[in-house]
């Protein structure tokens, strides 16, 4: 069982019983955090040349447009579908 | 150019042939070529021997015969000029970084000592001595394999600085690292490498387009169990557009180096000890690497633009993102264009000190490198990891929480 399903069943009983199973998935969650932490720390896989901070650009003041297009009542999402604001080196589509 | 003591001749530029490249490929080129050095013996201007190498504690030229010390003059005043990044236009190349023709990179020189001949493999040194009269002969004209780029900056990390650094990164990972790396652990073997570059200034535009919420409202719905957050937003269309000028980005322009997957190699590591004070980049003396090895350049300017573009993307979206500050729920970008209205492009040796470590597990062979960049120290390495150990202290640590969690609900 994958650990979303766990959490979700866990929240499930949660919610019925009232008692907080999912502190159940402290042990789990803490043993895959400890190992990936440590393998990080020793590999190093997700390091890289900060290009973005670490090269010298000049850059003229930024411009542009903000027209408000719409309304959203009510969403319990908390932050927009999709947000890839600080995934710079995240591609989208190229425009020509 | 300059020098302690009597410096030699001032490089003069040969216009000729960069001309000729230009015509011929309608790109313009500038000549980096060392003028005043050419292939073979090249000699103290003082006192006439060849036996120069780099001293690193100064970053200068040494002859090791009479003392005499000076160094080649800076390559960014002699392919940049005098002009703005904002009016780069078109693509310039430096006569270092033209595209390669591929060859068996022998080279034969006529040591001018004693008139033998001597073959120099340049894919692997750019310097031989003279099995006669042990002149040390060096190759600095620009042979179109990769091997001379148009500019080195020199080791300014001594190896035994570059040593302590490699001992103090493996002493902190000494704990859960595979036992046999603990053991054949030798930071002696640190090498020195000249590793090739491409260094690239532009001037670019970017636009990106895309869809941002701004928080209006936050407040619960039902009751009980049931209680949500939930939120009311404003969405808008974001556009931003900059204009801006990259000065010497650097990309890996050795193939093998430029192929980084965390997977199956550790080539991210070397890439994270970047950048270099490139700025500080001297002219084509094959002198420099004497007591070094270096890997050539296998990759043309062509072969690097998707790279460019990619790196200037990021960093477009990187300067648009303080503008969007407001949209406290977020920006979800759907677009970006980038037109590039100019690049330079110099071909560059930088110096790296590199342990290697050959670690086969599993059936899964990876080279482990940690990596001191030679100009600041700073230094990046991956370390086998023993994965028994691992899987240990995560069970330990996620046994342990377990336990507080269980005796919390009290079902002990």
């Amino acid at each position: 069982m994958n650990a979303a399903l766990l959490a979700a069943y866990a929240v499930e009983v949660h919610a019925e019983s009232g008692t907080p199973w999912v502190l159940l998935l402290a042990g789990p969650a803490g043993a895959v955090a400890v190992y990936w932490t440590l393998f990080r720390y020793y590999r190093n896989t997700d390091k890289s040349h900060s290009f973005e901070r670490e090269t010298l650009i000049e850059a003229m003041p930024v411009t542009g447009q903000d027209p408000k297009i719409d309304t959203v009542r009510g969403t319990e999402r908390r932050e927009v579908r999709g947000n890839n604001v600080s995934e710079h080196r995240q591609r989208v589509q190229r425009l020509p | 150019m300059t020098a302690h003591g009597s410096a030699p001749e001032p490089p003069i530029a040969d216009t000729s042939t960069a001309q000729q490249r230009e015509a011929d490929a309608g790109t313009p080129v500038v000549d980096t070529a060392n003028a005043w050095l050419d292939d073979g013996v090249n000699r103290c201007a003082r006192c006439g021997s060849t036996e120069i190498q780099l001293r690193v504690s100064t970053g200068h030229l040494v002859c090791l015969f009479c003392r005499h010390e000076w160094t080649e003059a800076h390559i960014e005043p002699l392919v940049a000029g005098e002009g703005s990044l904002r009016d780069l236009t078109g693509t310039v190349i430096a006569s270092g970084a033209t595209d390669l023709v591929a060859d068996d990179g022998m080279l034969t020189m006529k040591c001018s000592g004693c008139g033998a001949e001597v073959v120099v493999n340049t894919a692997e040194a750019t310097s031989s001595r003279c099995h006669w009269c042990r002149h040390l002969l060096t190759v600095n004209e620009q042979v179109p394999n990769g091997a001379v780029p148009d500019a080195v900056l020199p080791f300014s990390v001594t190896r035994d600085q570059a040593v302590e650094h490699i001992k103090l990164f493996a002493q902190k990972r000494r704990t859960f690292a595979h036992r046999r790396f603990v053991k054949e652990f030798t930071p002696g073997n640190v090498v020195g490498v000249y590793l090739p570059y491409m260094v690239v200034d532009s001037n670019a535009s970017g636009d990106v387009h895309g869809v941002g919420e701004v928080e209006t409202r936050q407040y619960t719905r039902g009751t009980g169990d049931n209680k949500r957050t939930v939120y009311d937003a404003d969405v808008h269309r974001v556009e931003r557009h900059v204009d801006l000028t990259v000065d010497d980005l650097t990309l890996e322009s050795s193939t093998e180096r430029a192929h980084m997957n965390a997977f199956v190699n550790t080539n991210n590591v070397i890439n994270t000890i970047l950048p270099f004070d490139t700025k500080n980049a001297v002219q084509w003396n094959a002198s420099y690497l004497v007591g070094y090895t270096s890997e050539r350049r296998d990759a043309d300017v062509a072969a690097l633009v998707p790279e460019l573009e990619d790196q200037l993307l990021s960093i477009v979206r990187s300067q648009v993102q303080s503008s969007v500050k407001t949209y406290d729920r977020g920006v979800r970008w759907e677009g970006e264009r980038l037109e590039v209205h100019g690049t330079r492009w110099v071909s560059m040796y930088l110096p790296v000190w590199l342990y290697s470590y050959y670690h086969d597990e599993g059936g899964t062979p990876m080279v482990h490198y940690i990596a001191v960049n030679g100009r600041t120290g700073e230094t990046m390495g991956s370390v086998p990891v023993s994965q028994w150990r691992l899987v240990t202290a995560a069970l330990v640590t996620g046994t342990v929480l377990e336990s507080i969690v269980i005796a919390m609900l009290g079902l002990w």
